[in-house]
């Protein structure tokens, strides 16, 4: 989905970026920049954000880019190397796309890394 | 198969639900043909439809059950409690094995025998008739209706008819925009307004078919109270009211287990054991009322007993014994804020813990649930003659009343129900004070906390032409505040969704909505902003409760005559008559200032001016002289107002500085002034005559001495001259400071102290006792020597 309007959410941790309307659904925005680098991206640098259904929410998630939709061959390889620490808690493995090796990550693990720290 | 079997479960769990009722109501009054048919029909129906579906173990109960029923519809047997115990057993066991079935699980492997035994066991049973009565329940009038005609649907579809529309109305918002850009089309117009029409009248239906008649709410009642009565050996009479009102059907949900908790309540703990209720001369049976009405978009439900009510002295006595509360602050609650203590966790006023209730999960936990459906409970306690507790649940969870407010530049949504009134902050009934870093509102003479609500999201406050609005909100768990924000924009009915955990964690938002311009927008949670900003809320904080107890005690309590006055700087203040002496008109040249301490001379003596004033504009000063006892003070005021009764403790203490607290009199809010602490500051040393005397500066063409050290001097408190006086002996108490040594030598001669200044840091020898000319502290401290010296102390 392209993003249009976001509307900020007060007192939140710099990653929810805010509420957006897909039609009648209300998407929770998470800015993937924000919790990896942990700052936020520009609200004139906002695109594409890739709409998921997380336990019975709709989020979106902010992405600079979507290159293409893969079928994985041979499913997600382990880990290799040392993976950045900004990274590791939301990575799950690797897979091999057209362009090299790929990170595999799941949309849901960006959602709760948001909760706990909030929860804890 | 599948289908029918569904079908079949369905069916009957939904016929178990409506028979459960019938069944006891049936037991009332056996002679009922109505409902006795009715049951004998369910399981007849059960019989006929499992002996389809192969399922034997329903088949052998239903037709037991059956068997027993057609004997008491020919006559042959009558409607015991015993063989209706057994009738519902029966009921029980098909409800488990339906849910069994209906999840897939094992039949639970229980002796149905044992049951079917039971419904044959009545000739034991008929000869022993229970001394207790089973509870009679009286459903309204017109009990035997026929069922409307219905089609079962599964929920998801009906949520995704309800999304649907939301996307139409949307989209109709979006086309009414886009048309009024364009050039009016009286055509175009009507067909857009009749699509429009079209649109709500869909959204109504809609929603309708969420709503559920509050019998369903009732349904399980009667069983549960015949069942309690019946272990707990007492006699309650039911009564249900008002089944047909509808609600929608998550709130159904949601209310079931507080109102079914209410109710076990009211039998365990509120109606008394036959002979108790004997001993105080009631009816032996006890009377259980529970009427459901709709009022305005609120479901109002009672659930009224004429048992023993709720006795706060025991409430009392058992938070005290629990260390929660004070016997001060008992003392100084109200009938109903001991009545409130029924709603803290973990008080109950049972004696003993039974198996029905006093398990520690207790009111706290029903005001829980009901307001966090956005609901509040209310009791209506008769000690000794019954208690009636009071929910009001909103109509429906989705759809809710709301304003919409702004702050920060942002929109926020509110329940309406959270808010009690708004006013604007230019409002003559309302007052805001800062009392202690903290802002009190008052109106119409009620305190309350106030915040803005930029404040506790972190935006900023814009500046705006218009007055700001405030708003008093009723936070679930506390007591009502005051929440400042930018402007209250709008009414709106809100479809409220669920927001994500991620925002929901930070609990100031109760939900988020989609208002019909497309803009996300949040709904707040009332109880959670008052947490957010530590708000003192009953529940959580009892020091701060303590001081609520206070302010609500104000009638009752001890007064002490206070005068009021006003400050020089305006504001308003108490402080006990007791403390003044007299008040009195002084000539503003007595007062002056000392080494930083203001004091007045009076009498020939000097009093210290406890609030640091000492320049007036008037020539005459009104001042208060204030004695302990021992040490006076003098206390400059603007104007002395007049002398009030002021409680003895202040409505809020808030110390800090020279003010105890804060007293409410006459609906204006008053900074009480300490006593304790005015003399406390006063210095422990009688202040000497030093520093009346004037500081002649010998150098007076000296820039430094004209524009430096003149003015400070003046400025610590002393009367200054310029030059050495020519031709005349100086004052007695005159000092002189001199900074040349030309002007030193002509000032020993006058045989006043003299105090020399230098310019250089150090000492330009040992013998050099003169004070570098920036060492204010050494400069203060050698012209009060000098003082001193003067006068031969």
């Amino acid at each position: 989905m392209k993003l249009t309007e976001i509307a900020p959410v007060p007192g939140m941790p710099s990653h929810v970026a805010g509420l957006s309307a897909l039609r009648s659904r209300v998407l929770t925005i998470i800015d993937i920049a924000a919790l990896i680098h942990g700052h936020a991206t520009p609200t004139d640098q906002r695109r594409l954000a890739i709409i998921a259904n997380i336990s019975g929410h709709s989020y979106g998630l902010m992405v600079d880019g979507v290159s293409d939709i893969n079928a994985v061959d041979g499913g997600p390889q382990p880990l290799r190397g040392q993976i950045a620490p900004e990274w590791r808690p939301y990575a799950r493995g690797l897979v091999d796309g057209d362009a090299g090796a790929c990170l595999l990550v799941t949309l849901s693990s960006f959602v709760e890394a948001g909760v706990w720290p909030q929860a804890a | 198969m599948d289908e029918l079997l569904q079908e079949f479960i369905s069916e009957t769990q939904e016929t178990l639900e409506a028979l459960a009722g019938e069944v006891v109501a049936w037991e009332a009054d056996p002679a009922d043909r109505d409902r006795l048919d009715a049951i004998f029909r369910f399981f007849h129906t059960v019989k006929g439809s499992c002996g389809f579906l192969n399922l034997p173990r329903f088949e052998r109960l239903s037709h037991a059950a059956e068997d027993v029923l057609s004997e008491i519809r020919a006559g042959t047997r009558g409607a015991d409690p015993a063989t209706v115990s057994a009738v519902l057993a029966v009921m029980d066991r098909i409800g488990e094995l339906t849910e069994a079935v209906a999840t897939g699980t094992a039949l639970p492997n229980e002796n149905d025998d044992f049951l079917i035994g039971q419904l044959a066991e009545r000739q034991a049973e008929a000869a022993h008739p229970e001394a207790e009565q089973a509870p009679l329940a009286q459903p309204q009038p017109g009990a035997p209706r026929s069922a409307p005609r219905t089609i079962r649907l599964p929920l998801s579809l009906i949520d995704q008819l309800m999304n649907g529309v939301s996307d139409m109305v949307l989209a109709r918002n979006e086309l009414s925009r886009k048309l009024r850009e364009r050039s009016a089309d009286p055509e175009l117009d009507a067909a857009f307004e009749r699509l429009s029409s079209c649109v709500a009248d869909m959204r109504d239906a809609i929603s309708k078919t969420r709503m559920q008649r509050v019998d369903r709410l009732f349904a399980a009642i009667p069983r549960m109270v015949r069942d309690l009565c019946r272990d707990l050996g007492k006699r309650v009479d039911l009564t249900l009211e008002g089944g047909d009102v509808e609600m929608d059907r998550e709130m159904v949900e949601m209310v079931v287990d507080p109102l079914t908790h209410i109710v076990r309540n009211s039998i365990d703990h509120g109606i008394e054991t036959p002979e108790r209720r004997r001993a105080r001369s009631k009816p032996e049976v006890g009377q259980l009322k529970l009427a459901a009405r709709q009022s305005g978009n609120q479901i109002v439900i009672e659930i009224a007993d004429d048992g023993a009510g709720i006795d706060t002295r025991r409430l009392v006595d058992k938070a005290i014994g629990d260390g929660r509360l004070t016997p001060e602050a008992a003392g100084r609650m109200s009938e109903a804020e001991k009545l409130e203590l029924i709603f803290h966790a973990g008080l109950s006023t049972a004696e003993k813990i039974t198996a029905v209730s006093g398990r520690g999960v207790g009111m706290d936990v029903v005001r829980a649930n009901i307001e966090r459906i956005g609901g509040n409970i209310a009791l209506d306690n008769h000690p000794g003659k019954g208690l009636t507790i009071i929910l009001r649940v909103p109509l429906t969870l989705t759809i809710i009343p709301g304003l919409i407010v702004r702050a920060g530049g942002q929109h926020f949504a509110i329940p309406r129900s959270a808010v009690v009134e708004i006013l604007h902050d230019n409002n003559e009934m309302l007052s805001v004070d800062s009392v202690g870093g903290a802002r009190v509102a008052t109106i119409r003479g009620v305190r309350h906390s106030m915040i803005d609500l930029e404040d506790v999201l972190g935006l900023p406050v814009l500046n705006q032409p218009g007055p700001r609005a405030i708003m008093v909100v009723r936070s679930s768990a506390g007591t009502p505040y005051a929440l400042g924000v930018s402007a209250v924009d709008n009414h709106e009915e809100l479809v409220i969704r669920p927001a994500s955990p991620l925002v929901m964690a930070t609990g100031v938002y109760a939900g988020m909505t989609l208002p019909d311009n497309g803009r996300p927008m949040l709904l707040l949670d009332a109880g959670g902003l008052a947490q957010a900003m530590d708000l003192p809320t009953i529940v959580d904080d009892r020091a701060v409760r303590d001081k609520a107890e206070r302010a609500n005690g104000d009638a009752c309590e001890e007064t002490v005559a206070a005068l009021r006055f006003e400050e020089i700087s305006g504001e308003r203040r108490l402080l006990q008559l007791s403390m003044i002496e007299r008040v009195e008109d002084i000539d503003r040249s007595q007062f002056g200032r000392s080494g930083g301490r203001a004091f007045v001379r009076l009498d020939g003596r000097l009093v210290p001016v406890v609030n640091g004033q000492h320049r007036f504009d008037t020539p005459l000063v009104t001042a208060l002289r204030l004695r302990d006892g021992v040490s006076e003070a003098c206390y400059p005021v603007a104007a002395v107002l007049d002398i009030v009764d002021m409680p003895v403790t202040p409505d809020m203490v808030a110390m800090h500085g020279m003010v105890s607290g804060v007293a409410l009199i006459e609906g204006e809010h008053l900074e009480v002034v300490n006593p304790f602490a005015l003399f406390a500051s006063l210095p422990t040393d009688p202040i000497s005559d030093c520093a009346v005397g004037r500081c002649i500066l010998a150098d007076a063409d000296d820039g430094w001495t004209r524009e430096i050290l003149a003015p400070l001097l003046r400025q610590a408190g002393h009367k200054v001259a310029m030059g050495l006086p020519m031709g005349e002996q100086p004052d007695s108490g005159d000092i002189i400071l001199c900074a040349s040594a030309d002007a030193g030598a002509a000032a020993e001669l006058t045989g006043r102290p003299v105090v020399r200044l230098r310019t250089s840091p150090r000492p330009v020898g040992p013998g050099d006792a003169s004070i570098y000319r920036y060492d204010f502290d050494g400069l203060m401290a050698a012209i009060a020597a000098a003082g001193g010296r003067r006068n031969g102390l």
